[in-house]
């Protein structure tokens, strides 16, 4: 299975076996380098916007220029995080229920704070639909086409896939579980191309953009939204193919296949929810 | 005018950042391996970690432990609130006269908005977070935070989000600080028409209180997992103690109502930015003012309920008997918890909004007074006959319990419609709301400060100052607020800079009260560094004898070990009892009801 090897650390292939800095115990940069890469993104919005109009602070190039450099540092940041607290010893720790326990609460409650982020935007959307929507609904590209039926059952597929490689990873068949979270990944790709051809087709062909009004606000910024939420789900769920694929998970640790599940699913169901009352609900009763 | 004004604060900034950086050199020593507080490997248990925590400043930037971070929350909360407390002290000196005299009004309304943000974001909710981190493990018998990392990063967001939020009173280029008062309403902070909204300043001002929201959840989301997984084999749901109920409930708010928050800023920066049109049309206002509001009223309780679990923590340990009606005490916050997020469109009577939401709004604000005026007369019930010893954590808790009397009943008039029609948007609100973030809230936050003094510095504050700091606070709060109460009833608006000759009088009270409040508070500063740096050592594990009155609490059993980590011994574990008013082994998991408290 090429897992057993992986008990040793002092085995060639793992990259750094202490954390950082070395050997004081909990002691960790990483979450001062991460907190510095996401502090930067601030910055770097921030920059973005003195680096705006005729009479700009800084220059135009300063925002992106920041925004990459924040971002690789948060992933170095994120990285040695996840690798020394996850990875590293996924053999040699102890499988402890306490501590699957209470990543599936941070996750749960992580979701909660997730349905007030949605919650905004969908105040806003049916504070709007509520009010003069004839006089709003005007001028909107067809939105009911067969690319969101195609892409909604993609989504919901691949919410079915992921339940069977979770499935089979709790009962340690890890053919099964590899070839149906491949399958997952997938169908989310998949997805994620859907919806980029479909803002393309409307920005492009439609001419219905950000600035084109209420009904664009509420629809790119729900979808919006909930296209980077799916795409933050399809990293998760590809960090745990790449970790599946190097060989860790069984029936007693697979934490992180239940939590990334979690995630998932959650996001399939905001974009059934976000279907039924902004794709259908927009175009019902005008 | 202005550049005087902002030339002033820059100085008064410096001296007081020069302040700080030597302090904390002193406090320090960034060679030595020693630790100020609180360090040390408590409740290690993995062999190959090591139990020493890297030195100098390094310990503090790669540290996880949930008391060095408590301890950095602390630090930081209390430097916003030396920040915030000067800009309103700038603010009340230009108040003394009804014209413009020391700064221009643009910049007292950007002080305005920054000195709300300030208290209620970069203050009030890391004070209490800083409590939180350093006591809940410890109540609840856990070896740290559920992820003491995350506590870490939830922590380092904070400080660029300060920057963010101050970086308009900078000398950046032609960045002015936003002057959107903190509700931020629409249109007036979209940027539009002729004001000077549209500045930059305002664009990272929003992304400043958008960091730190984030920064809060992950707080929130870590203190959820911490009580809900983490409480030690003792410590069941029926002997939780108070406080970490208070935190667990604040963490449920805050949950809910930050990320929603988040959502509107990042919606009014894409509207101020790119074109959108989420608040630009009829109705956008309201919107807004929904969407701020359903986030602006658990944000109240998110900064209340924590400071009464303080309280309702410390008043018993002096009153020298249990807290009375514990369960009820609970209750009442589980009921503030829920009732919240029910009562936003009270700030909105005076919009024009449907008269038949409105009224429904009201009757929910009303309800919500029942369970504040629960915990008060457990409160005072507690004191009733009891050993009072008024010490400065006491005196803080009974001048809580005092103010939030008035503050809280100033609020029930406010909750009431034709009231509010009359005092909306006057001094009155300012003042009713004073009562109770600085009445009760930053009071709450002085027990607590004085009360866990020993526990976190190993040593003990100076009384008399403490008692001088106390009575400073207290007239100075009630002079200050109770002239903003009369100004609101003599129809004083609130947010001007300049007013007419008749207020006067009430004005130079109120500035008379803001300086009395300055001096305290120097007060506080001054015992506060003088003693962690020179006061001597306790070597009492129980430096407020609550053994005597078998009020002996989990945190200073920990703190008693820590003081004896030379003595093996571990025979006095059974004399602690969680705060759940019960005894912990005598509680089968909850099955038995466990019987009146304060009986006795």
């Amino acid at each position: 299975m090429g897992t057993e090897d992986a008990h040793d650390d002092h085995e060639h292939h793992l990259p750094a076996v202490e954390d950082w800095p070395r050997g004081f115990g909990e002691a960790s940069w990483w979450p001062f380098v991460t907190a510095a890469g996401a502090a930067g993104v601030y910055v770097a919005a921030a920059l973005y916007i003195l680096g705006r109009g005729d009479t700009s602070l800084v220059s135009p190039l300063a925002g992106p220029a920041a925004l990459v450099a924040s971002i690789g540092l948060f992933l170095v940041g994120l990285y040695g995080w996840v690798y020394h607290a996850f990875v590293s010893t996924f053999w040699s720790r102890e499988a402890n229920p306490d501590s699957a326990n209470k990543l599936r609460w941070g996750m749960l409650a992580f979701l909660g704070s997730e349905l007030a982020t949605f919650g905004a935007l969908f105040g806003y959307y049916f504070y709007i639909r509520a009010g003069n929507w004839e006089s709003i609904f005007v001028g909107i590209p067809d939105l009911t086409g067969s690319l969101v039926i195609a892409n909604t059952t993609l989504l919901i597929l691949s919410s079915v896939t992921l339940h069977f490689a979770h499935t089979a990873i709790r009962k340690d068949d890890r053919r099964k579980f590899l070839s149906w979270l491949v399958v997952t990944v997938l169908l989310g790709a998949v997805f994620i191309a859907g919806q980029i051809y479909e803002y393309y087709e409307f920005i492009i062909h439609e001419g219905f953009t950000l600035t084109s009004g209420f009904f664009a606000s509420a629809f790119f910024g729900l979808t919006g939204l909930h296209g980077l939420h799916v795409s933050l789900g399809a990293v998760l769920l590809g960090v745990v193919l790449v970790r599946a694929l190097a060989g860790q998970y069984s029936a007693e640790r697979h934490v992180s296949v239940s939590t990334a599940s979690m995630y998932w699913h959650f996001v399939d169901v905001v974009w059934i929810f976000l279907v039924v009352v902004l794709y259908v609900g927009a175009e019902v009763g005008v | 005018m202005q550049v005087n004004g902002q030339l002033a604060l820059t100085v008064l900034m410096g001296l007081f950042l020069v302040a700080v950086a030597a302090w904390v050199a002193r406090v320090e020593n960034w060679r030595s391996y020693t630790p100020v507080a609180g360090g040390g490997g408590y409740g290690q248990e993995d062999s190959y970690v090591s139990n020493e925590k890297p030195s100098g400043v390094i310990r503090w930037l790669t540290t996880v432990d949930h008391k060095d971070i408590g301890l950095l929350y602390g630090a930081y909360a209390l430097t916003a609130f030396v920040v915030g407390g000067l800009m309103v002290v700038v603010m009340r000196l230009e108040l003394i006269n009804p014209g413009q005299t020391l700064i221009s009004n643009t910049f007292y309304n950007s002080l305005l908005t920054s000195h709300g943000i300030t208290m209620l974001f970069l203050f009030g909710t890391p004070i209490i977070a800083a409590f939180a981190n350093y006591l809940v493990p410890l109540l609840i018998d856990a070896e740290d935070m559920a992820f003491p990392r995350i506590n870490a990063i939830a922590f380092w967001l904070l400080p660029p989000a300060a920057l963010l939020i101050w970086a308009g009173f900078f000398p950046i280029g032609d960045i002015i600080p936003a002057q959107t008062a903190w509700t931020m309403y629409t249109p007036l902070s979209v940027g539009e028409g002729l004001g000077n909204q549209g500045n930059a300043g305002v664009d990272l001002f929003l992304l400043g209180l958008h960091l730190s929201g984030v920064a809060t959840t992950m707080g929130a989301i870590n203190f959820i997992a911490t009580i809900f997984t983490e409480r030690g084999d003792k410590v069941s749901w029926a002997n939780l103690d108070i406080f970490s109920w208070t935190v667990l409930t604040q963490s449920g708010l805050i949950l809910f109502a930050f990320p929603l928050l988040g959502s509107a800023l990042v919606m009014l920066l894409f509207d101020r930015n790119f074109g959108t049109t989420f608040f630009a049309g009829e109705g956008g206002a309201m919107l807004w003012q929904h969407l701020f509001w359903f986030f602006g009223h658990p944000e109240v309780y998110v900064l209340v309920l924590p400071p009464m679990g303080i309280v309702s923590y410390v008043l018993p340990r002096f009153a020298g008997r249990r807290l009375f009606g514990f369960k009820f005490v609970v209750y009442s916050t589980l009921a503030i918890g829920v009732l919240s997020f029910g009562v936003w469109a009270h700030h909105m009577f005076a919009t024009g909004m449907d008269p038949r939401l409105r009224a429904s709004f009201m009757a929910v604000s009303l309800a919500i007074a029942i369970p504040s005026a629960v915990k008060t007369f457990n409160w005072i019930t507690t004191m009733w006959n009891g050993r009072v010893r008024l010490t400065t954590p006491m005196l803080f808790c009974i001048g809580f319990v005092s103010n939030f009397i008035i503050g809280g009943v100033t609020g029930v008039f406010l909750a009431s419609i034709p009231v509010d029609l009359v005092l909306h948007d006057t001094y009155y609100v300012v003042g009713h709301f004073h009562y109770v973030v600085m009445g009760a809230i930053a009071f709450a936050g002085f027990a607590g400060l004085y009360y866990w003094y020993p526990l976190y510095t190993g040593r003990m504050y100076q009384k008399t100052l403490g008692k001088m700091h106390f009575w400073l606070s207290m007239i100075g709060t009630n002079i200050t607020f109770f002239a903003m109460i009369l100004l609101g009833y003599g129809g004083m608006p609130r947010r001007y800079a300049n007013y007419l000759p008749q207020f006067a009088t009430l004005h130079r009270l109120a500035t008379l009260g803001a300086l009395i409040l300055l001096v305290g508070q120097i007060i506080f500063v001054w015992n506060f560094v003088q003693s962690w740096l020179e006061a001597p050592k306790i070597k009492d594990g129980d430096p407020w004898d609550l053994k005597d009155s078998g009020l002996y609490t989990a945190e200073w059993d920990w703190f008693d070990r820590k003081l004896q980590t030379a003595i093996a011994d571990g025979g006095e574990e059974a004399d602690v009892v969680p705060d759940g008013g019960e005894e912990a082994d005598v509680v089968p998991d909850g099955g038995q009801e466990p019987e009146s408290d304060a009986d006795e």
